[in-house]
């Protein structure tokens, strides 16, 4: 944990209420975000997002399978978050087990909607194959390599960038099968389908901390919140997960003025993320 | 299977005496006290250091040296097949054990006495050769982290496929199943610190083999230092000196 004194909490706290916080942002700033894709060749799409000194990896690898039989025309995504001990000593051995958790759970709300799949920010009907038999499953691993707070929005971005660099493979099924049998089917690998990735909504955490909630907070921030509400907000403005972490209490009406303060800086974030994004391929393709 | 063709390439399209590209970057990990990202190939390892601090555990306080500790972890999407693996596998366990005493051997432990050196190691990608991609990180990490060295400890592979000696093995090398040679050396003490062997080799061949990884273990040794020049540059640069 961070260890702070009196007169750094002070500090902290007193920044934070004056609208100058210690690294000079406002309240409602984010600081540089910079995107790299392409970082994980093996998988079919990565990328890595630093914010600060926050440093994330995240990679999309697909694997065909077979759709559960609860729901035979939709495809399946899983998000794992791994905290590397390099971010802090603190994960190492099982240390970071319980963070990890808490953030894949905290990644599945916000991206993946509800339990049938509904309101989900990828869409899961254009991973399927061949309906009740093949489907594409999507896994997002994600690496915390160095934490400076702010994990949540910056592991959002990251798997919204990776997810916008993966290519699937065009898949060829052999007329013929039918009944039971698994289709036979012939993998391209020229052809790769982009996944459309205009809904994948970007997540906006705001910190409490005092009378006052801040935007991307550091680790020393951080430890001066009360409570915290991550929000995940898509193009149109629509809220798509939501959670609050943290101990104290907040009142109903401060909750849904945070939630119009994170729609209004999510529009913010989403257009810078979308330029960072268009870059980093372009600087991927040139190269 | 034929891994050295008549013309003299590997499959890879190097000749047998050539390493892979090496790439360094230092400071990667912006937290830590010292930090360096290692590429040979397409392998990719991350080396972070924390310390020399204050020892968590008491128990482990050692009066008269530093006490190092060392961490490997692989990351989910850094092999071919995406699997998960439970941390603390006996792999990992053996490659943690391996850097920590490669490392242990260049520190000077006895100027630090009562203090803990953390060093983790978490691999990106992984293309054969992490071991020796693994030490070349955490050497610059703790060169960054400004921790008093005895040398830069640097390590190689080497292998023999197709009665040919190959320097730095990559996955497909090194799944064939003949001898892999890892050495970890200090180029300026001209003193082998690490040596690990698979299968079995003539002795003669074997020192053949050796030689190959030490040459390599020095041109990882000059690349390092170039770096490291570089970066010392820089910080003296930015202080205006």
């Amino acid at each position: 944990m961070v260890g702070l004194s009196l007169g750094e909490k002070n500090f902290i706290q007193g920044g934070i209420a004056q609208d100058l916080r210690s690294d000079g942002r406002k309240r409602l700033t984010y600081r540089p975000v910079s995107v790299e894709t392409g970082v994980i060749p093996q998988a079919n799409g990565s990328a890595r997002v630093r914010m600060g000194a926050t440093d994330v990896i995240s990679s999309v690898k697909a694997e065909l399978g077979k759709p559960s039989s609860l729901q035979p025309d939709k495809g399946k995504v899983s998000i794992y978050v791994d905290c590397s001990p390099t971010a802090a000593p603190m994960f190492e051995g099982r240390g970071g087990d319980e963070l990890s958790t808490d953030l894949s759970v905290a990644l599945q709300c916000c991206l993946l909607g509800g339990k049938s799949g509904a309101g989900a920010g990828i869409d899961l009907s254009s991973l399927i194959v061949v309906e009740g038999k093949m489907c594409w499953g999507l896994y997002i691993d994600c690496l915390v390599v160095s934490s400076d707070g702010n994990l949540l929005d910056a592991l959002g971005a990251a798997i919204k960038a990776a997810l916008s660099n993966t290519g699937i493979p065009r898949v060829l099924v052999a007329a013929g099968a039918s009944g039971d049998e698994q289709p036979e089917v012939d993998i391209s690998d020229e052809e790769f389908l982009q996944f459309d990735t205009s809904d994948v909504p970007v997540i906006v955490t705001l910190t409490k901390v005092g009378r006052h909630y801040i935007v991307d907070a550091t680790s020393e921030e951080e430890s001066q919140m009360s409570s915290a509400v991550s929000i995940s907000v898509n193009r149109k403005g629509h809220i798509c997960g939501l959670t609050k972490r943290g101990g104290a209490g907040l009142d109903p009406s401060i909750v849904l003025d945070m939630i119009s303060v994170a729609k209004h800086v999510s529009e913010q974030l989403m257009n810078k993320l979308d330029s960072e994004i268009a870059a980093a391929e372009a600087v991927e393709d040139d190269s | 299977m034929e891994y050295v063709n008549p013309e003299g390439l590997r499959l890879d399209g190097r000749r047998p005496m050539e390493m892979r590209q090496i790439r360094a970057e230092i400071g990667s990990v912006a937290k830590a006290d010292g930090s360096a990202l290692f590429e040979m190939g397409n392998t990719k390892v991350i080396a972070a250091v924390y310390g020399p601090r204050e020892v968590q555990n008491r128990s482990q306080q050692i009066s008269d040296k530093a006490l190092v500790r060392c961490e490997y972890s692989m990351a989910n999407f850094s092999t071919g097949d995406r699997m998960r693996k439970p941390k603390g596998d006996r792999r990992s366990t053996e490659i943690s054990l391996v850097i920590r005493q490669t490392m242990e051997a260049c520190i000077m432990t006895h100027l630090m006495p009562r203090s803990q050196i953390d060093i983790f190691v978490q691999v990106l990608q992984a293309d054969g050769g992490t071991r020796s991609a693994c030490i070349n990180a955490a050497t610059l990490a703790l060169a960054d982290a400004g921790i008093p060295l005895r040398d830069l400890v640097t390590s190689c592979s080497a292998g023999y496929l197709n009665s040919t000696p190959l320097l730095d093995l990559n996955y497909v090398e090194d799944s064939a199943g003949g001898p892999d040679v890892t050495v970890g050396f200090l180029p300026k003490l001209d003193k082998v610190t690490l040596l690990q062997m698979d299968s079995k080799l003539s002795i003669d061949l074997f020192e053949n083999v050796m030689q190959l990884a030490i040459e390599g273990c020095k041109a990882v040794a000059n690349y390092i230092r170039e770096i490291l020049l570089e970066n010392t540059k820089q910080l003296e640069y930015r202080r205006g000196l």
